[in-house]
């Protein structure tokens, strides 16, 4: 195989960007008002509350997790915001009950996992019931709706043009890719996600390593549940519901591989605007909503088919 | 050596424990419900639980290995719909079940394929079979909702032998087959070593992957069965029918003692872990706690349930 082709091959987000760019060249020439300004921005819009959860949960697929408790808790945080943004108004309030309560949820889930060793699978998806069901505990089926303005100020202001939304995922997508990249704590999550026990050996704290990881889910979530509420305007009970399985998509199709140690914040990126644009050209193109679901599980399957495939053909050992 | 002597006692206490608990359970809810503790009550609640317990059997099978299906929620919602709608649209209803059928075990072979040609982990793959599932559920049937099914269909869930309701016999048959597959033929000693090393498996000659593509499709055939009990059941075939199951399902499983991380697990154990969810549920419905309560107390009980699971399993070692 040519040098070039297996470097183009070993990039993680490549495949997934070369997919976007056809699909957007064959969207902008069959779906009418593709390229329209308004469905351009509505689309980068939407994709933000998906593209900053997939940040965090990026970083748990790196370490060898997974998280699909994002859902539920990208709700349960929505609550908050929206509860605070209710009686106390104002922003700053508001987004730091969401964070904290991303943070207290990533906690429970790390410390399961690291201390308690349950799979994070079986903990996520605990997590992922306990979570709605505390949500309707709490709310007893209430719905916010009247919520201030200033406490929208995330998902409805823009700075020169730009919606903030788009700013926020933005600046995000380079911190966490810079922490990522060049932290202590982020080499240290593709070493623990590569190989625990050489990690491990080599004196690293796996645990540690991916509870920080699980908070970050939290942390992100909070900031995209204040960006949600203020796009939304009210906060339903269901508020999020099968977010999870978004996520997840976003991940692997992007590029990062499930089995952990290698992808980057791009690839979730490219993923979260891979999937925000098959869903927007689906719209368009008049195909059934019932039908997104089934588009989503095909994506993830074909995704991570690929990452099979591509590894046995560089003969990389699974993991 | 002291420290031999007390694994056994505790792994012989360990089905004991679960009766316990169960036992607890039975007191506690007949307590805050005069209805609870009846026999046409307990015959009542058979009829909710066999539809879990069918296919916690597959389930057990497939955690022993090492693996998991999260599909089988969005499976039976795929085979209800599957077999609803092409009644509708004039296939005789026999056919239409025998169509239900062939879903179940394709979607069973479909999620076996990625798990054993492409070596994926079964977790990944049963998630995007999840959404596929319940996402072709939903397309197909349009979100809408079959139920002019003729009488006869009636007879797979509502039938009464006695005062014992049909579908129990259906799983006490289903759990004596499983129950001597596992423990009494050599494929149930193939599923114990794949799940124990099954690299080693594989080196001593066990058909690791004719083992699990078998446990797979069977485990979508129990799906089917228990779609076919649900659907007439319910006398409804939609799109939504099975959600969250896997989370019962699972559950169930870890709560009867199957370890996560493959290699031990029984019949009799899950059976107890089935009729101790089966019996909270129905419990906390009698005692009016809210549905949303319940979803909140099994997602609770899932991880209490293993993290316990665990410690038993590393005190024993």
């Amino acid at each position: 195989m040519p040098a070039g082709v297996r470097t183009l091959l070993l990039r993680p987000e490549a495949p997934a960007l070369i997919f976007l760019v056809l699909l957007a060249i064959v969207l902008a020439f069959t779906a009418e008002g593709f390229l329209d300004p308004a469905n351009l921005e509505d689309n980068i819009a939407r994709v933000v509350v998906l593209g900053v959860i997939a940040l965090g949960v990026n970083q748990v697929v790196l370490s060898g997790e997974i998280d699909i408790s994002v859902g539920s808790m990208l709700g349960l945080c929505a609550f908050a915001v929206g509860a605070v943004g209710e009686s106390q108004g104002g922003l700053i309030l508001p987004l730091l009950a969401g964070i904290g309560t991303g943070v207290v949820a990533g906690s429970v889930n790390g410390a399961l996992v690291t201390l308690g060793r349950i799979p994070s699978i079986i903990v996520t998806l605990g997590m992922l019931y306990a979570l709605r069901g505390m949500i309707l505990v709490i709310t007893g089926g209430r719905w916010i709706t009247n919520i201030p303005s200033d406490t929208r100020a995330l998902g409805l202001q823009s700075v020169a043009g730009v919606s903030v939304p788009v700013i926020i995922l933005v600046v995000l997508l380079v911190v966490v890719e810079l922490i990522s990249r060049n932290s202590t704590w982020g080499r240290n999550v593709f070493a623990v996600g590569g190989n625990r026990r050489a990690a491990r050996f080599a004196g690293l704290s796996a645990g540690r390593t991916r509870f920080l990881a699980f908070v970050l889910v939290g942390v992100l979530t909070g900031i995209a549940a204040a960006i949600y509420v203020g796009r939304a305007g009210g906060v339903q009970t269901n508020a999020g519901q099968g977010l999870e399985l978004q996520v997840v998509a976003a991940v692997v199709v992007g590029g990062t591989s499930i089995s952990g140690g290698r992808g980057s914040s791009v690839a979730a990126i490219t993923g979260a605007v891979l999937i925000g644009v098959i869903l927007n050209g689906l719209v368009l193109l008049d195909v059934p909503a019932e039908w997104q679901s089934a588009m989503l599980g095909a994506l993830i399957l074909l995704a991570i088919s690929t990452d099979a495939l591509r590894r046995r053909l560089l003969r990389e050992q699974p993991s | 050596m002291i420290s031999a002597a007390v694994p056994r006692r505790l792994k012989l206490s360990r089905e004991l424990v679960l009766l316990a608990i169960l036992v607890a359970l039975v007191i506690a809810l007949s307590l805050m419900s005069p209805v609870f503790l009846t026999i046409s009550n307990f015959l009542n609640t058979s009829r909710f639980f066999v539809e879990i317990g069918l296919v916690a059997l597959g389930m057990t099978l497939i955690i022993i290995t090492g693996g998991i299906d999260l599909s089988v929620g969005a499976g039976l919602g795929l085979v209800s719909v599957a077999l609803g709608f092409t009644f509708k649209a004039g296939l005789p209803l026999p056919l239409a079940l025998f169509l239900g059928v062939g879903v179940g075990l394709a979607g069973g072979y479909f999620n076996s394929l990625f798990i054993t040609k492409l070596d994926l982990h079964p977790l990944v793959v049963t998630l995007g079979t999840l959404a596929l599932y319940r996402g072709l559920a939903l397309g197909l049937s349009r979100a809408d909702a079959v139920s002019n099914f003729p009488g006869w269909f009636a007879y797979f869930g509502q039938f009464y032998l006695g005062a014992v309701p049909g579908q129990l016999i259906v799983f006490i048959v289903a759990v004596a087959i499983v129950w001597v597959l596992l423990a009494r033929t050599r494929y149930g000693r193939y599923v114990y070593a794949i799940g124990n090393n099954e690299q080693a498996a594989h080196f001593s000659g066990v058909p690791v992957a004719r083992v699990k593509t078998a446990l797979y499709v069977g485990t979508g055939l129990l799906v089917a069965l228990a779609a076919i009990i649900y659907t007439s059941r319910v006398s409804t075939a939609r799109a939504d029918s099975g959600t969250g199951l896997e989370l019962d399902v699972i559950s169930a499983v870890v709560l009867g003692g199957a370890s996560i991380y493959g290699g031990s697990g029984t019949i009799a154990g899950t059976v107890l872990g089935v009729v101790i969810i089966a019996t909270l549920r129905n419990g906390l419905t009698l005692a009016a706690v809210a549905t949303t309560y319940q979803v909140l107390i099994l997602g609770l009980l899932l991880i209490v349930a293993v993290f316990l699971n665990e410690f038993f399993r590393k005190t024993e070692e």
